[in-house]
């Protein structure tokens, strides 16, 4: 066999699979064709415009640099392919009020405003898809969700709820500095020595907005809600 | 007749010799610093994985923390030693095939000086947070441009050898060794200008990274040690192949199913239902090119039992097709849609089944190859069989660790995940046990490659045995109770018997 040949047969044989499965899914996915909201489904009309605020190109980045995704994953599979979306605050939340049960699985605009969907590799914590939710609804009783996660990143110990924790601090993501007037409203509830607080840093910041926007509450339009059709009164 | 054939077989040794002495430093180079960074890596990989069952260790200091040091930890295992490993074995054995001598030896070391300033700069790079946060590509952008470069600069001679090569029989070694280099930069470019310079959609992102991860192990890590296996099993024990056809057959099936591999990896996720299904049929799949170049090159070995038997080459060899069917009924086992790929998609059975391929299989066949070689290349033999076994059993019992805890302990973990009626913190408790072990196998590990560096080095700097005996892993009390052969012998050649 020549060398080309046998170049044209690696070509033939890995070449399809490139093309098929990398390339052009990578084309066909790149301008994903806007949603046409529907009169009758969705109660209005227009364009269906994925919300989110927060600091996500800047705290996703915080978040991929100091490998948050090793172990949170950001995937609430459909059904067939886990059980993610059985669990109460994973996809949504299992009664949000009025609005009943508004888990469903992640679609392809819940990435909006960033540049690689942090997937993830290992679930060693819990999935973060709708963290932001989460923590509003159901652990930041009381006070902000900012102050709670501050409080987690920089010891997830700390929280007797979560002793068990495996998360790493992230103290570095946060300064000590001299007090001059009056404290800072978003410094930490622990001893820094007297005059002294200990408050979050640039980094910290823009990773605790980017957590907080990962959020599941927007109404899906009709065309990718795949819940089972509710029953009357339910 | 008889005078015709000795001069051809004495041109031949010359030849041999002259192709040995050419890449002496080239391929030295490429294993020492290739041990270097697999030490580096096995110590960042200890720290990692002591992290996730004590996660206060070291934790204020930013450098060290969980998420930095595990991804330079698999990238050094990565970039710093799997890749010159293979450079070091592809260099050797395509010149050793093509029967031409190495001309680029100065391009060569030029370039694999560039290669690890790159991983290391890539490996500082994740440590001071410059990461970007992409599984198995976290080095800062910069990097991998470098790396490429530097690639086709050490492997460009390797291909021109083998155009110009005397016309002849392609051997099934040199195959494998022109594809895997063929698909390195194709894999490599593909995955790096669609994460990194052509804004995508991230979701398809995040599948082309675990298709990346994927095509790296089975289409560069794989084809390269079943090559080298296939090199050495005849080679070693002087007997032919088993099967040619099976050798064949092997390679194409491996080249038609292995690219298709990977993306079962986003089972669930919002891409093209296709894709996850087709990774994990092909992931499946792979169990048939596997399992052919370990049947036919075990049966290989297995025609000269006595050799197998003490070469030091052959036995690490064989622990690393034994490796390689493993991973090979791993790809199945874990990759069922429906039962085990929902337990396995996020746990920890992923890393094992990569801690699995790059080492457990494809650096046990480097070991054995580079015992192999490096009596040629320096001319001196290996100086004790009792380092050489130290290695071999720690490395064995090491892997054998990592990979049952983490295929295993990961499906423990993944019952836990997906029994969603318990709180989550019960599914994170179960990971514990198999953390704590996996981070005894690393120290096992590290401390077997700190004797296979120290010997390396000793060898590179040429203070190996003056024998012509090979260095063998006979019993010592076979032959002598002391142990003659295999110790240093600092008396030479003529008192080895």
């Amino acid at each position: 066999m020549s060398l080309r040949t046998f170049i044209l047969g690696l070509s033939a044989s890995f070449g399809v699979a490139w093309l098929a499965i990398v390339v052009i899914p990578f084309f066909k996915m790149r301008n994903l064709e806007p949603i046409q909201l529907d009169e009758v489904a969705d109660g209005t009309t227009g364009i269906f415009y994925p919300k989110r605020t927060g600091r996500i190109a800047d705290g996703s980045r915080v978040y991929a640099q100091n490998g948050c995704y090793l172990c949170h994953s950001q995937l609430v599979r459909p059904t067939y392919a886990g059980n993610d979306l059985f669990r109460p605050d994973w996809g949504g939340l299992k009664s949000d009020g009025d609005r009943g049960d508004t888990r469903r699985e992640t679609n392809a605009y819940d990435f909006t405003g960033e540049k690689f969907a942090q997937i993830g590799v290992t679930r060693m914590g819990p999935d973060l898809s709708n963290l932001g939710r989460r923590l509003d609804a159901l652990h930041a009783k009381g006070e902000s969700p900012e102050a709670w996660l501050y409080s987690f990143l920089y010891n997830p110990r700390s929280n007797p709820e979560h002793w068990k924790s495996t998360c790493p601090p992230q103290p570095f993501l946060f300064v000590k500095r001299e007090i001059k007037g009056n404290p800072s409203p978003d410094a930490l509830p622990v001893n820094a020595g007297e005059g002294f607080e200990i408050v979050p840093g640039p980094d910290a910041k823009a990773l605790v907005s980017y957590l907080l926007s990962l959020k599941k509450d927007q109404k899906v339009p009709a065309v990718l809600n795949f819940a089972p059709a509710k029953k009357a009164g339910s | 007749m008889s005078s015709a054939t000795t001069s051809s077989s004495e041109q031949d040794a010359l030849l041999r010799a002259g192709i040995d002495r050419s890449l002496r430093h080239p391929v030295m180079f490429f294993l020492t610093s290739g041990a270097a960074w697999l030490a580096v890596s096995i110590l960042l990989g200890i720290i990692a994985s002591a992290k996730v069952h004590s996660p206060g260790l070291l934790s204020s200091c930013a450098w060290l923390t969980y998420g930095r040091v595990f991804p330079a930890h698999l990238n050094a295992l990565v970039y710093g030693w799997g890749m010159q490993a293979a450079f070091a074995v592809i260099i050797w054995l395509m010149a050793r095939l093509s029967r031409k001598e190495c001309t680029m030896t100065g391009t060569i070391l030029t370039a694999g000086h560039l290669w690890n300033l790159g991983v290391s700069l890539g490996v500082i790079g994740i440590l001071s947070g410059n990461g970007t946060g992409i599984p198995w590509m976290e080095f800062p952008t910069f990097a991998w441009p470098v790396l490429l470069i530097s690639y086709i600069a050490i492997l460009i001679g390797s291909f021109i050898q083998f155009r110009v090569r005397p016309e002849g029989h392609v051997y099934i070694s040199q195959w494998y060794l022109l594809a895997a280099m063929i698909w390195f930069p194709w894999i490599f470019i593909t995955a790096n200008t669609l994460l990194h310079c052509i804004p995508g959609h991230p979701v398809m992102g995040a599948a082309i990274s675990a298709w990346f991860r994927s095509a790296i192990i089975f289409l560069f890590f794989m084809p390269v040690a079943i090559g080298a296996a296939y090199y050495l099993a005849p080679k070693v024990t002087g007997r032919p192949i088993f099967s040619y056809s099976l050798a064949k057959l092997g390679f194409w099936s491996l080249a038609i199913i292995a690219p298709w591999a990977g993306m079962q990896k986003l089972t669930g996720a919002p891409i093209p239902y296709f894709l996850p299904y087709l990774g994990a049929a092909a992931t499946a799949l792979i169990f048939v090119p596997a399992a052919t170049a370990a049947y036919n090159t075990i049966r290989t070995m297995l025609s000269a039992e006595e050799t197998l038997a003490v070469s030091p080459s052959l036995r690490f060899t064989v622990a690393g097709i034994t490796g390689l069917v493993v991973l090979a009924a791993a790809a199945v086992f874990l990759n069922l849609p429906g039962s085990t790929l929902p337990l396995t998609q996020f746990s920890l059975s992923g890393y094992g089944f990569e801690i699995l391929a790059i080492y457990g299989f494809f650096s046990l066949v480097m070991f054995g190859t580079a015992y192999f070689i490096v009596p040629r290349v320096t001319r001196r033999e290996w100086l004790s069989s009792r380092l050489i076994k130290i290695h071999f059993l720690f490395s064995v019992y090491g892997i054998i660790t990592v990979a049952l805890i983490t295929l295993f302990g990961g499906l423990q973990q993944g019952i836990g995940q997906e029994d969603w009626k318990q709180p989550w913190a019960a599914a994170a408790s179960r990971a514990y046990p198999y953390a704590v072990a996996n981070t005894v196998a690393w120290i096992l590990i590290l401390f077997s490659n700190l004797f296979f560096l120290l010997h390396l080095a000793l060898m590179w700097i040429g203070l190996g045995r003056r024998s012509s005996h090979p260095t063998l892993l006979q019993s010592a009390h076979a032959s002598s109770p002391h142990g003659a052969e295999g110790d240093i012998d600092n008396a030479g050649p003529a008192t080895t018997h």
